[in-house]
Parts: C-alpha cells; sequence; structure tokens
C-alpha cells in the first residue's frame, strides 16, 4: 500500500490536467461560456459539449443543403470564393 | 495557438479544391448528389487542414476512403491524387496503399493510446472523481460522436474533442459565410 504513494502524486496531476481541459471545453461552448466566472460540473460540460457537437453536425447538414440549392454548379466561381475571403480576412 | 482566421482559410482553399475535383460530373448532379459532394469536400477539407496531427482527421479521411464505404470513388477524387495527400505515415502509392494505410493506421492510433494510457496508469488504477465522469454513458456518447472516438480515452479524448469542436465551428462559419455570399451574389 505504501508502495503506491508515488501513484497519488501521478494522479493528482493528471486530474488538473482533465480539469483544465474540461475547463478550456466549457470556454468553447457557448450555452456554458456566460458561466466563464465558476466552473460547471465536469459531467455537465460533457453532456453540454455533446450536445453542442450534435448541433454542429446539424448546421453542417443544413448549410449542405443550402448551399447544394445555392450553388447552381459545384464549379464555385471566383467571385463567390473572393467574397468569402474578403468576409474571412 | 492555431489562428482561427489561418484555419478557415486553409479550410476554405481545400474544400474549393475538393469541390473543384469533381467539378467533371457537375452537369447531371441532382440536388441529392450536389450536397454529398459539398458536405463530403467539406468534411474532408476539415480533416486535412489538421495536416494527419489530430487522431478525428485522420480517422476521418481514413473513414472516407474505407473498402466498403458507398463513397469511397467520390472521397478519392476530392482528396486527391494520391501524391498530393498529406502523408500520415510513410505509405507505398499503389493499390494495396489503401488497405495498408487504414491498417497502419490503427495500429499508429492504437499504440498511441497505449503510450498514454501507460503514462498515466497510476491513476486509472484509482480513478478520480473528474475521471469518473468520463466513463460511462456520456464517454461513450463523446466517442461516437467524433471521428475515431473509439480508439481515445480520457485526456487525449477531452484534447481530440477540443480540437474537432474548433475544427467544426470554422467548417460552420465558413461555410455559413459562402451561404451569405452566394445568396448575394444570385440576388444581383
Amino acid at each position: 500500500m505504501s508502495g503506491r504513494r508515488s501513484g497519488s502524486g501521478v494522479s493528482s496531476i493528471s486530474d488538473d490536467q482533465i480539469t483544465h481541459l474540461v475547463f478550456k471545453l466549457q470556454q468553447l461552448i457557448p450555452e456554458l461560456c456566460a458561466r466563464r466566472s465558476h466552473k460547471a460540473s465536469a459531467s455537465k460540460v460533457l453532456q453540454e459539449t455533446c450536445d453542442y457537437i450534435r448541433n454542429l453536425h446539424k448546421e453542417v447538414e443544413d448549410l449542405s443543403d443550402r448551399l447544394s440549392q445555392l450553388l447552381a454548379s459545384i464549379d464555385t466561381d471566383n467571385d463567390q470564393a473572393a467574397i468569402v475571403r474578403s468576409l474571412l480576412m | 495557438m492555431r489562428s482561427p482566421f489561418s484555419l478557415k482559410q486553409e479550410f476554405l482553399k481545400k474544400w474549393i479544391l475538393g469541390l473543384q475535383r469533381c467539378r467533371s460530373s457537375k452537369k447531371n448532379m441532382s440536388i441529392f448528389e450536389r450536397k454529398k459532394v459539398i458536405k463530403l469536400s467539406a468534411d474532408v477539407a476539415m480533416a486535412s487542414a489538421r495536416k494527419g496531427t489530430t487522431c478525428w482527421s485522420r480517422a476521418l479521411i481514413a473513414d472516407a476512403v474505407k473498402e466498403g464505404n458507398a463513397d469511397k470513388h467520390l472521397a478519392e477524387k476530392i482528396l486527391g491524387p494520391a501524391s498530393e495527400r498529406q502523408p500520415t505515415e510513410k505509405v507505398p502509392v499503389g493499390a494495396m496503399a489503401y488497405n495498408k494505410r487504414i491498417r497502419s493506421k490503427k495500429i499508429l492510433k492504437r499504440s498511441s493510446v497505449i503510450r498514454r494510457t501507460i503514462k498515466f496508469a497510476p491513476q486509472a488504477a484509482r480513478p478520480s472523481s473528474i475521471v469518473k465522469t468520463l466513463v460511462g454513458k456520456r464517454r461513450q456518447i463523446l466517442r461516437s460522436l467524433i471521428p475515431g472516438g473509439e480508439f481515445m480515452n480520457g485526456v487525449s479524448l477531452i484534447e481530440e474533442t477540443l480540437d474537432y469542436i474548433i475544427s467544426l465551428r470554422a467548417q460552420v462559419d465558413v461555410m455559413r459565410s459562402l451561404a451569405s455570399a452566394s445568396k448575394l451574389v444570385n440576388l444581383n
């Protein structure tokens, strides 16, 4: 048992690491962003993360639908690309 | 820290390149086909913008060109000639390359997961309260949402999730910009 002493040191480091990563996740998710001042529970963050990813997937699907209607041809011509680039700059 | 703007530009560049590679069959494409091409080239562009540095991006591309995938040929067209693809490890170019690549990618992923698990092995023996939330149903759901998630665990799962969300957001932003830009152009 005493031989495992050093083990607890390592586990608290990775515990901090995980806490920190979970906090970073929290900052990314708009639902939880408002609560920046204090940390949400890890399980709540995970739950919101899953919901958020699902939402993002759905948005990609919807945008692909819209784009397939808007873009008469797959050839996104230079005008559109230029506009988008300037929007991104 | 990678700037979000350069990520978007990288994604846009690769996406348009992928779309242009599918140009030849555009004339007779149904809306459904078009949507498939748009979405697939967007996903592939997002993954290749990471240049093989993350697990999810490698897994996404590997899945796209996997044997038995209905859209395998489309994905290969989008990715372009093998010589232009981002190499994740040295593989011979040729017919056997795809299978070998997928198998070696799986081995690579597994070994990196093992390496990480070994590093944190003492912790795994006694899960802390935080780590406890990472087991069970929610972790399974998260893993199912991220490409290649089944091979990830613990810290790497969260790191991959962070990167995946950032990439997804960039993808959505660019697609949305293109949609509004297209509307503007079409209205004129």
